[in-house]
């Protein structure tokens, strides 16, 4: 398989078919409502729904790595919130002679769940969605072609560059050149390597550039989409729920 | 019908002091097989461009001259709207790869898309090209995965999709091996079946010596000559050109072995193998 720079996890499950406008629309929903109403059950509770969907998708798995990543920074965010907390009043408990409060652990608190909500939104949408699909689906709504042929030509074309880089190093240590030892030899070695990869990376995006020009990439004529996808009642029915959430969360924000 | 008329074509690169193109005049038939030689910086490929539009619309410069293509005119069409009529297929198959597409059949896609050809269409032109290029089996790879012959037949797929009248190849199999140029070159025997007029570049002079009806000896930014390769292989003065006439002209000159209805020498093996067994009977 040629590499691409996609996180995406094929399977065949009812997410994965949702339409990607949908998965955006549930990451900026998701990001939204705990900011509308700032209560923990309330991120605690879109968390849950999240993990659900991944679960329905099939791909936990390939969250965990992702969360096992944020746990640093949200360890952080408990030591330092828990100990410096402006508001800090109330002792929790001590460890050692370090005490800490419980104002500053229960905003650290809501402060993490909120972080791991929007990791697990942007997971649904990233794991299972093609990225191919996502950006075709936002150049349909208007998003510049131009734009989204960078998007997805780089998500293709920097693992090429690497490999270019991967070979162009290998050619240079056999003729004798060291490429590995303290960071002066690296440096050394990094200027016979970069002047072929710009040097080649300028002739050919000339050269991609001009067989772009001739299959019509400039044309003024309004673009189809092969992958046209076949509108689904479903899709609908899912905007107007995460419409409705939306509305209902701020009707509730303007009650309470 | 004429399908390429160049008038008087005269062409600098911007910051370049010499004109790369001093004016060029030729015409071309419909259906017609050309193939083009001349040395190195002969200014072949500008030619090429020229054709296509990429001169003077990517390649600004100096222009002067007209170049019609099957009745539109160069300079005041767009290279999109001149390539519904006018393909070119480059040296290089690795970056005429999108690199926005994921499977071949998504490739072959790209042009037809931004020509805003309708989706019923796309899938027939597909299917026609991925048969003719014989590239059926490999439709759902990335285009990265194939080989150099695979990927230069998969940009011509994409530009015969296009449905071009007149397809433009610039020296297609210089970067691949034999075994990918032999493809390549079968690839190009069946667009010229299909009635495509095609002008080609190529530096393999038996190959031009097989298929082009005509042959244009390019030097120096002008057409030397322009006529079928058994006139153009007699020239005397070839290797000034950077040129050498195909090794079966050259055997049969030696010996003195001709065609005695044109009074020429032939230019591919399956001639220049049939006068010489009559050459052997008439001896004995
Ligand atoms: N992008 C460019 N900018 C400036 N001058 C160029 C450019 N490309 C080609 N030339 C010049 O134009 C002239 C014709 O070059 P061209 O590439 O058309 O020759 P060619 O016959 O295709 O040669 P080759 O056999 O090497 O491919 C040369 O003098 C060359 O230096
Ligand atoms: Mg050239």
């Amino acid at each position: 398989m040629a590499k691409t720079l996609s996180l995406y996890v094929e399977r065949n499950t009812f997410i994965h078919r949702v339409d990607s406008i949908n998965k955006i629309l549930y990451v900026l929903v998701s990001v939204a409502i705990p900011l509308i109403l700032p209560y923990k059950f309330v991120a605690v509770l879109l968390i849950l729904i999240s993990i659900s969907f991944l679960l329905l998708a099939k791909v936990m798995r390939r969250v965990i790595p992702l969360i096992e990543f944020s746990v640093i920074i949200l360890l952080s965010i408990v030591i330092i919130q828990g100990l410096f907390h402006a508001g800090n009043k109330t002792v929790a408990f001590h460890i050692a002679r370090i005490t800490f409060y419980k104002e500053g652990l229960s905003y650290a608190f809501t402060l993490s769940m909120r972080v791991i909500n929007i990791l697990l939104a942007f997971a649904i949408l990233v794991l299972t969605t093609k990225p191919s699909e996502l950006i075709e689906a936002l150049v349909k709504k208007g998003l510049s072609p131009r734009f989204g042929y960078v998007l997805s030509s780089a998500l293709q074309i920097i693992p090429q560059m690497m490999s270019a880089v991967g070979s162009i190093m290998d050619a240079q240590r056999s003729r004798g050149l060291e490429t590995e030892g303290n960071l002066a030899v690296r440096i050394r070695a990094f200027f016979p390597l970069i002047g072929p990869v710009v040097m080649g990376s300028l002739i050919e995006t000339r050269e991609r550039a001009m067989a772009l020009e001739v299959r019509a990439f400039n044309s003024r004529e309004k673009k189809t989409f092969l992958n046209e996808r076949q509108n689904l009642r479903s899709d609908n029915v899912i905007r107007l729920i995460l419409f409705s959430i939306l509305s209902l969360s701020i009707v509730l924000r303007v009650l309470l | 019908m004429k399908k390429i008329i160049v008038e008087n074509l005269k062409y600098r690169y911007p910051l370049s002091e010499n004109l790369a193109l001093k004016g060029i005049s030729f015409e071309v038939e419909g259906g017609e097989f050309i193939g083009i030689i001349g040395r190195n910086l002969a200014g072949k490929s500008t030619l090429c461009q020229a054709l296509v539009g990429l001169v003077p619309h990517f390649y600004k410069g100096a222009y002067s001259g007209n170049v019609e293509i099957s009745g539109m005119n160069v300079l005041e069409n767009n290279i999109s709207e001149l390539s519904k009529k006018i393909g070119i297929v480059f040296q290089n198959p690795f970056t005429q790869i999108t690199a926005a597409k994921l499977t071949v059949y998504e490739e072959i896609a790209f042009g037809l898309e931004n020509m805003g050809i309708e989706i019923k269409e796309t899938i027939r032109r597909i299917e026609y090209v991925l048969h003719l290029l014989d590239l059926e089996k490999y439709k759902d790879r990335n285009p990265f995965e194939l080989s150099g012959g695979q990927m230069q037949r998969l940009a011509i797929a994409s530009i015969i999709a296009m449905k071009p009248e007149i397809i433009v190849l610039d020296e297609p199999t210089s970067q691949l091996d034999p075994q990918g140029s032999e493809e390549v070159f079968k690839a190009i025997q069946s667009l010229s079946r299909e009635g495509i007029t095609i002008m080609m570049v190529e530096q393999k002079i038996e190959k031009i010596a097989q298929y082009a009806d005509r042959v244009m000896l390019m030097s120096d930014g002008e057409v030397v000559d322009f006529d079928v390769p058994q006139k153009i292989f007699l020239r005397d003065d070839l290797l000034n050109y950077g040129v050498q006439a195909p090794v079966f002209t050259r055997v049969c000159r030696s010996l003195n072995i001709k065609n005695k209805n044109t009074g020429l020498y032939p230019v591919t093996l399956d001639e220049a193998y049939e006068l010489m067994v009559r050459h052997e009977q008439n001896r004995s």
